[in-house]
């Protein structure tokens, strides 16, 4: 087990993986636009704009996971004291504010059309932008605070209050009454989404998730050799 | 056809931006991490070089500072 917690061995096996996410990120990436954007069907009420659907829903899962994940390491690191876990979260939160913001974004193409309006103080919308907000915080709090017990210290608080923020985003269109629809998707109870468009869902995520694995690993190898240089001085 | 494509009824201006602002996004965040890297990879091997023969010795019997030296020279 210790083995696997291992900077060196991380290392060393994020340069394989590296190699086999190139290989497969470009066709899959292909696969995932030829369906979303030519070959899934429109919707009946929302007609072709139903198609920002295939890249705006990847890019929130992808920010609400990473906030997830990167909290969950957060206080584990802030318990245990794990070297390699203070890599893992700082490579993963400039990934999460980036599909956050794509999320936003491509959420107010959509709106446009749909809903005649840009933005809305809705409660999903406006709990998406703290969470970038959230995530601007961890990242300004790891790069500024040199010391690193003051940073994890302050990174786990941003963290924790951001997982509140987690579960606000979750529920908001259950709890409120909001212009954003309610989850087609559900892991745990009935997904209402058809499967011709489930299908070019499930391949753009996968492209996505492939794209952050890749970004991620570079990230990961960047602290690493960051962390490497300053031993050298 | 391309036409039909392209306007997608009208929504085209919505859709393409959408696709095109993720793609643009990703691709400029891939290769300004790329560059990154290989700016610290570059700077690495600098610095490691500058260092006096036994303590390059050394720093060889660490994996990771192995590892960034080979695969550099690699590329």
């Amino acid at each position: 087990m210790i083995k696997y917690l291992n900077p060196s061995y991380i290392f060393n096996l994020t340069g394989k993986i590296l190699n086999i996410v190139k290989f497969f990120i470009i066709p899959i990436a292909i696969v995932g636009l030829i369906f979303s954007l030519f070959l899934s069907p429109k919707d009946y009420i929302q007609g072709d704009t139903v198609r920002i659907m295939y890249v705006h829903v990847p890019s929130a899962w992808i920010s609400l996971l990473s906030f997830g994940a990167l909290s969950l390491l957060c206080i584990i690191n802030f318990i245990f004291k794990i070297k390699s876990l203070s890599l893992v979260y700082k490579s993963l939160a400039p990934i999460g504010l980036t599909f956050n913001i794509i999320a936003i974004f491509t959420g107010s193409l959509w709106g446009q059309p749909t809903w005649g309006t840009w933005w809305a103080w809705d409660a999903r919308l406006t709990s998406m932008l703290i969470l970038m907000f959230f995530y601007i915080a961890f990242i300004m709090s790891y790069k500024f605070i040199r010391d690193p017990i003051n940073s994890s210290k302050v990174c786990t608080l941003i963290s924790l209050a951001g997982l509140i923020n987690l579960v606000v985003i979750k529920y908001s269109v259950i709890w409120w009454s909001t212009l954003h629809q309610p989850p087609s998707v559900n892991l745990m109870g009935e997904t209402t989404i058809h499967i011709s468009m489930l299908i070019p869902l499930s391949v753009m995520l996968l492209a996505f998730l492939l794209y952050c694995a890749l970004i991620f690993l570079m990230k990961y190898r960047i602290e690493t050799i960051r962390m490497k240089k300053k031993g050298l001085k | 056809m391309f036409f039909e494509i392209l306007s997608m009824n009208g929504y085209g201006i919505y859709v393409w931006s959408s696709f095109i602002a993720t793609f643009v996004v990703c691709l400029y965040f891939y290769l300004k991490t790329k560059k990154t890297l290989k700016k610290l990879e570059k700077d690495f091997i600098k610095e490691a070089e500058s260092l006096s023969k036994l303590e390059l010795e050394n720093l060889k019997k660490q994996k990771i500072a192995r590892e960034i030296l080979v695969s550099h020279s690699k590329n």
